[in-house]
């Protein structure tokens, strides 16, 4: 029995079905034994952040489902590793659990810059929950299991097991033993609290029953915890609209008469007035990242906080809580549903001053969306997520990449399937979508999967096409290409004085390069040929790619521009031609 | 600024000094001093990590980040009145044997070797502040090398 055995056989015992990677010498012998043995369904990327996004995207779509896994990602030593990288400093900052697998040079050899090594320990230790290296044989099936541990309990994130060649075929000692099922990771510091304390639970009772403006925010950790259904029951129960985090969104049907929508930077008019508002603010799983508050000392200045957190260090991090609940989202649900003490209020006065936000935008998307196009006859963005909610319902999964039509995919389609949107947030990672949309499609088999890129995002990870070509992944491929790289550019026309540097940009023929992996295409220009062609793509079996010719003018809005208050929430669009620079802000170096 | 110490119990696992220093690093934080040494538990270690920050709120997030590791067990800020602080001091300096004598009593200080008539190597332990004053009054221009451990700490 060698070390590489013992490390297929414990993922095996954790459920995991799919492997993505890219071989190459240091990880050889793993992979020489996992085609031996034949207990998995090897996906090979194209380029290493391929798999890692692929890996999210098992993680993340099965985490709803009967059968939750957690996606696994390997690579070869140095350039391999490095290739890693991107997408598990994505999977860090969106909390998603996946294991990378590395080889490494033989322990022989480390630290003496060997053929293509690279510390990757080093190098992944601040973008990971957690890094190992074992250094025997003995080591390697205790580690897996810890690393899953690790990976999944708490707040979820990516963990590395770096394993030296040498290690991979050592053989174990004749008197190695160890007991998977009764296997408890020896980490005596490291423990979470999945259910909330009842003291600080009376007090946020209080808190909800005597407030006259509550909004309670949705966020990612609503998703994780699989509590959608109940924050709706709570909601419902105490009568308080919900505002979205970019990650809490399909938590709850986008549509539910108590949704604000999105909340934030390109959150909806009613979100962010609402929360300006508050007299309360109820958050269910998230960080208070500064995308979505704007400028902290402006934030929700009258409003108590109630924070629902599984990270305890992200409590009072950004914003003073009142009541602090260090516990699972799901738990903490529960308990406050059982609660007899809590009630119901109208709020006729609270509702009616949002419905009246409500209709601050309302009519002008209405007729953008209507209209399809913009000021030059190219297609709106806007217009074509809508179409594809409409003519789907709302209920398929969603995987946007980064840009102006990730804002748009947010905030257009009507999310009905609970954990059905899929994006890179927090680290806003061009080029994620058409690889974690290959991980979302074998999670998810008999659901429809929209990746929708950009011109510029798409063309980050489309040597993907080759992985869904030879794996024959059933995704339909949506590139909403405006020219440009769209969101930079909306920033320059908002704060550069319209100077658009490095921002246009020139596209091969999709069409061709479709036909050479063997992809049916169809380019759209038309109002008329949006709603067909879409409906070409859904009775399609396979994947499908689809260009839509789309207006570079089109802005998402409202915008609160970085480092701004919820009071320099931008609403109306700038004149085409400004002749003076159409908009300020305070500058303060943030990238889009 | 407020001298603050932290005082944390880690498994003595590969990386965890490197996670405690990256963690620093990147949070900005203005360290004075770290020690690490062995606890009473064999495998586990103690750290004590002495910074400047008057904001309470950065202080109870390095304590938060810092539990946040796996390999970490505990950690948590010792006041100044409820605990001990001590540090070590290995001075060698150029002193003459009469204005040392004057030091005697006022100092827990040891000769550790007179190299000559006026050159001394010196070990002197007690609070920052009184290595510090020790300094001062002897003279830091005398000072031809000073080796310092930084404060270890412990709870009354
Ligand atoms: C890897 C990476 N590089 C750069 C950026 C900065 N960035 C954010 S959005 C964007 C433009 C995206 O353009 P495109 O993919 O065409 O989408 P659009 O905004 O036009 O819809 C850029 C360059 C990023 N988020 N990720
Ligand atoms: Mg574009």
């Amino acid at each position: 029995m060698t070390g590489k055995k013992k490390m297929l056989q414990a993922l095996k015992a954790k459920g995991v079905k799919y492997i993505f990677g890219y071989t190459g010498g240091a990880i050889m012998p793993i992979f020489d034994e996992m085609d031996k043995l034949g207990d998995f369904r090897f996906v090979m990327s194209r380029h290493e952040q391929g798999a890692a996004f692929m890996a999210q995207g098992i993680s993340r779509a099965s985490l709803s489902t009967s059968t939750p896994q957690i996606g696994v990602c390997m690579a070869t030593s140095g350039p391999g590793a490095m290739n890693l990288t991107t997408g598990i400093a994505d999977a860090y900052m969106d909390s998603v659990p996946v294991i990378a697998v590395t080889g490494q040079v033989a322990t022989g050899v480390i630290a003496t810059d060997a053929f293509q090594e690279s510390d990757v320990v080093g190098v992944m230790m601040p973008i990971c929950k957690q890094t190992y290296m074992p250094l025997a044989a003995e080591e390697v099936e205790a580690t897996v299991h810890e690393a899953f541990y690790v990976a999944a309990t708490g707040r979820s994130g990516p963990v590395l097991i770096d394993i030296p060649k040498d290690v991979q075929d050592q053989q174990l000692p004749e008197d190695y033993h160890f007991d998977a099922n009764n296997f408890h990771p020896d980490l005596p510091g490291f423990f979470f609290h999945p259910s909330p304390e009842r003291e600080v639970m009376q007090k946020a009772i209080t808190l909800i029953n005597r407030s006259q403006r509550p909004v309670m925010f949705c966020g990612h950790g609503v998703i994780n915890s699989n509590a959608g259904k109940m924050l709706q029951k709570f909601a419902e129960k105490v009568n308080i609209p919900i505002a979205f985090t970019f990650h809490g969104l399909s938590a709850v049907p986008a549509d539910h008469p108590l949704s604000l929508g999105m909340m934030g930077m390109h959150g909806t008019v009613e979100a962010n007035r609402a929360i300006m508002e508050a007299d309360l603010l109820i958050s269910f799983g998230m960080r208070f990242d500064d995308r979505v508050t704007g400028k902290l000392n402006e934030y929700a200045q009258n409003a108590d906080v109630i924070h629902v957190e599984i990270d305890p260090s992200e409590i009072n991090k950004n914003v003073p809580t009142s009541v602090a609940i260090n516990a699972d989202v799901y738990r903490t649900l529960h308990v406050l549903l059982g609660d007899p003490m809590l009630t119901f209020k109208p709020r006729k006065r609270w509702f009616e001053k949002i419905n009246s936000y409500r209709l601050l935008m309302a009519e002008d998307l209405q007729q953008e969306i209507e209209g399809s196009v913009g000021d030059g006859g190219k297609l709106l963005m806007k217009s074509i997520v809508h179409q594809l909610s409409e003519l789907t319902k709302g209920k398929d999964l969603i995987v946007p990449d980064v840009g102006q039509h990730q804002m748009m995919a947010a905030r257009f389609y009507n999310y009905q399937t609970e954990n059905s949107w899929f994006a890179s947030g927090g680290a806003g990672t061009m080029g994620a979508s058409l690889p974690l949309a290959i991980g979302v499609k074998l999670a998810r088999p008999t659901e429809r999967v929209w990746s929708i890129s950009g011109d510029g995002g798409f063309q980050m990870n489309i040597q993907e096409l080759g992985t869904i070509m030879e794996q024959q992944v059933d995704v339909k491929i949506l590139i909403l290409n405006n020219g440009y790289l769209g969101m930079v550019r909306q920033w320059q026309t908002l704060f550069y004085d319209g100077r658009y540097a490095g921002t246009p940009m020139q596209s091969p023929d999709f069409g061709s390069i479709a036909q050479g992996y063997g992809i049916p295409y169809l380019k759209i220009e038309t109002p008329e040929e949006i709603v067909p062609a879409l409906q070409k793509a859904i009775d399609h079996q396979g994947a499908i790619i689809l260009e839509f010719i789309c207006d570079p003018s089109e802005v998402i809005l409202p915008m609160i521009p970085a480092g701004g208050g919820f009071e320099d929430m931008i609403i109306k669009r700038p004149s085409p031609t400004p002749e003076e620079p159409s908009a300020t802000t305070e500058q303060n170096g943030e990238e889009s | 600024m407020i001298r603050r110490a932290i005082l944390t119990f880690m498994l003595d696992r590969p990386g965890v000094l490197n996670k405690v220093s990256m963690l620093i690093r990147k949070k900005m934080y203005n360290v004075d001093t770290l020690t690490v040494c062995s606890s009473r538990v064999p495998g586990i270690s103690r750290m004590t990590i002495t910074l400047r920050e008057d904001d309470e709120a950065k202080v109870e997030q390095i304590i938060k980040q810092l539990e946040k590791f796996t390999e970490v067990i505990s950690a948590k800020e010792l006041d100044t009145d409820h605990s001990y602080w001590r540090e070590v001091a290995i001075i060698q300096l150029e002193v003459d044997a009469a204005h040392l004598e004057s030091f005697h009593g006022r100092y827990n200080f040891e000769v550790l070797e007179k190299k000559n008539e006026d050159a001394y190597i010196l070990q002197v332990a007690g609070s920052t502040r009184q290595i510090d004053s020790f300094l001062d009054e002897i003279g830091r221009e005398y000072i031809i090398e000073i080796a310092r451990t930084g404060v270890t700490a412990m709870e009354k």
